[in-house]
């Protein structure tokens, strides 16, 4: 479970953490900095599908980043399973995979096996281990004997694909995708759709941070809006969706 | 073709990478020692022997294009006199045939990085160079061929981006300030997300790194990288 208990992020002149790469625009201003969270309180539970929506600038890629320690808020706490990111950041990297919104930023090295065992091996695991992760991963994006390929001359949805492989591999708990459709064209969004279906089915729990949620609401247990780096909507998708295009969020066609 | 590791089967391919490294280190040796037109008509066999080993060919060395200018230049420039005769030749062929190492140096090395994994690369290093400097040499070579391709993206799609709005009408001088200011930005923004992606999987200065073992196939590149290294001492000492 994550829990996310009265986060502020800053950056800029008066913010204390490290949140340069606020990913999608500007926050609020202020005189002690630009405000790209305020005051944010939320629990993910374990198995749950939520959705993490606002505009650009809302917020939701700074607060989604300080679920696994890659922004440090701050004022409030983040836990993940009951242990604090700040004081386990291993184990909040471990249990907290993340995509980002671009997966060549994330993607390591020249061949889509090396990169997926890249975390794994982080971790210092056996290599029988290594290897089992890897071809589940594999398996689990649809991509199984595809080790050898290169990086460079895969599409942008299999890209997409080795980057949730490469986050799969370390077993977390919780699977974070930061504008996972961004650049994809129908047939690979379908695809990416498919395979964050049945992650969920089987047990993973799923975030996605999204300005669109056209492909995503179907899958959604809840959706939360961000404006200006405020809950502005916390409800189930029925509820949530009469009031996500006042924070400029796209949604399906009734 | 890129400066990039590509997968197959090729003998290079199998053999492990600390023997590999040896015959690069014998080669480079070789190649300083031995500067004469005869010695480098053996030591060219030898270079394409070793990229055509790693299943390799002259597309592979497209990648090291950039090199070409420098050492094209370099004879005329050491050939150039401010005065009478304006140009030796003798000086200009011995900086050809010191520019002619460089480039079979570099063939041998297209056939490395074609055949071995950056991680095994890395793998070879930590374990012949013990301790915190040999996980701070395997990292760094990891990070460069892992970055060099895409700074090498991030400089064309600058220079793309230069050409798609008329900007080959510019002086070249306009155009390369353009292209290299517009690529370092992206290059250190590339930096940052690049660090912040090592961050999310959990990156480690002594990871799990994979096996390495020497099998049969490395006795005779063990000896070949021993031989040219012995023969480049015998020369220095002759």
């Amino acid at each position: 479970m994550i829990d996310v208990d009265g986060v502020t992020c800053r950056y800029g002149e008066g913010g204390g953490g490290d949140n340069e790469d606020i990913g999608d625009g500007d926050g609020s201003g202020g005189s002690r900095g630009t405000t790209a969270v305020d005051d944010v309180s939320l629990t993910v539970p374990d198995g749950e599908f939520l959705v993490v929506a606002g505009a650009n600038g809302s917020g939701k890629t700074t607060l989604v980043r300080t679920f696994n320690g890659l922004a440090t808020p701050d004022s409030g706490t983040v836990t993940v399973n009951g242990t604090a990111v700040a004081a386990d950041l291993v184990a909040a990297r471990t249990a907290v995979g993340m995509v980002f919104q671009d997966p060549r930023d994330q993607l390591v090295a020249s061949t889509v096996g090396a990169d997926i065992a890249f975390g794994p091996e982080n971790l210092g695991l056996a290599h029988a281990e290594i290897d089992r992760r890897v071809a589940d991963a594999l398996a689990a994006v649809n991509m199984t004997g595809r080790e050898d390929d290169r990086v460079e001359t895969l599409s942008g949805g299999e890209r997409e694909r080795v980057a949730i492989a490469g986050a799969l591999a370390m077993d977390p708990d919780h699977l974070v995708l930061d504008e996972p459709f961004t650049g994809l064209d129908e047939p690979a969004r379908r695809s990416v759709v498919d395979r964050l279906r049945a992650l969920h089915r089987e047990g993973t729990s799923v975030v996605i941070v999204t300005h669109d949620l056209r492909d995503v609401l179907g899958l959604a247990d809840r959706v939360v809006g961000l404006s200006n780096g405020r809950v502005a909507v916390d409800a189930a998708p029925a509820d949530a969706v009469a009031e996500l295009p006042a924070l400029d969020v796209r949604v399906p066609r009734k | 073709m890129t400066l990039a590791y590509v997968p197959g089967d090729s003998l290079a391919h199998r053999l492990d990478p600390r023997s590999k490294l040896l015959v690069q280190a014998g080669f480079a040796a070789a190649a300083y020692a031995y500067t004469t037109p005869r010695g480098l008509a053996v030591l060219t066999l030898l270079a394409v022997g070793c990229l055509r080993l790693a299943g390799g060919g002259p597309r592979d060395l497209w990648g090291y294009r950039f090199a070409a200018p420098v050492l094209v230049i370099a004879p005329l420039v050491a050939g150039a006199t401010l005065g009478t005769p304006w140009f030796r030749l003798d000086r200009a062929a011995d900086t050809a045939l010191a520019s002619y190492r460089v480039l079979l140096i570099l063939v041998v090395a297209a056939g490395y990085v074609r055949s071995t994994p950056v991680r095994d690369s890395r793998a070879a290093i930590q374990r012949t160079v013990p301790g915190k400097p040999g996980q701070f040499l395997g990292v760094g070579v990891g990070l460069v061929f892992r970055f060099l391709p895409l700074l090498k993206r991030d400089l064309l799609t600058a220079r793309e981006a230069v050409r798609a709005r008329g900007g080959e009408a510019l002086p070249v001088r306009h155009r390369m300030r353009l292209v290299a200011v517009a690529g370092i930005n992206r290059a250190f923004s590339r930096a940052d997300r690049l660090g912040t992606a090592l961050n999310a999987r959990c990156f480690a200065w002594n990871p799990t790194l994979p096996p390495l073992a020497l099998g049969r196939e490395d006795y005779p590149a063990l000896a070949v990288g021993g031989g040219l290294l012995l023969a480049a001492v015998v020369a220095v000492i002759a």
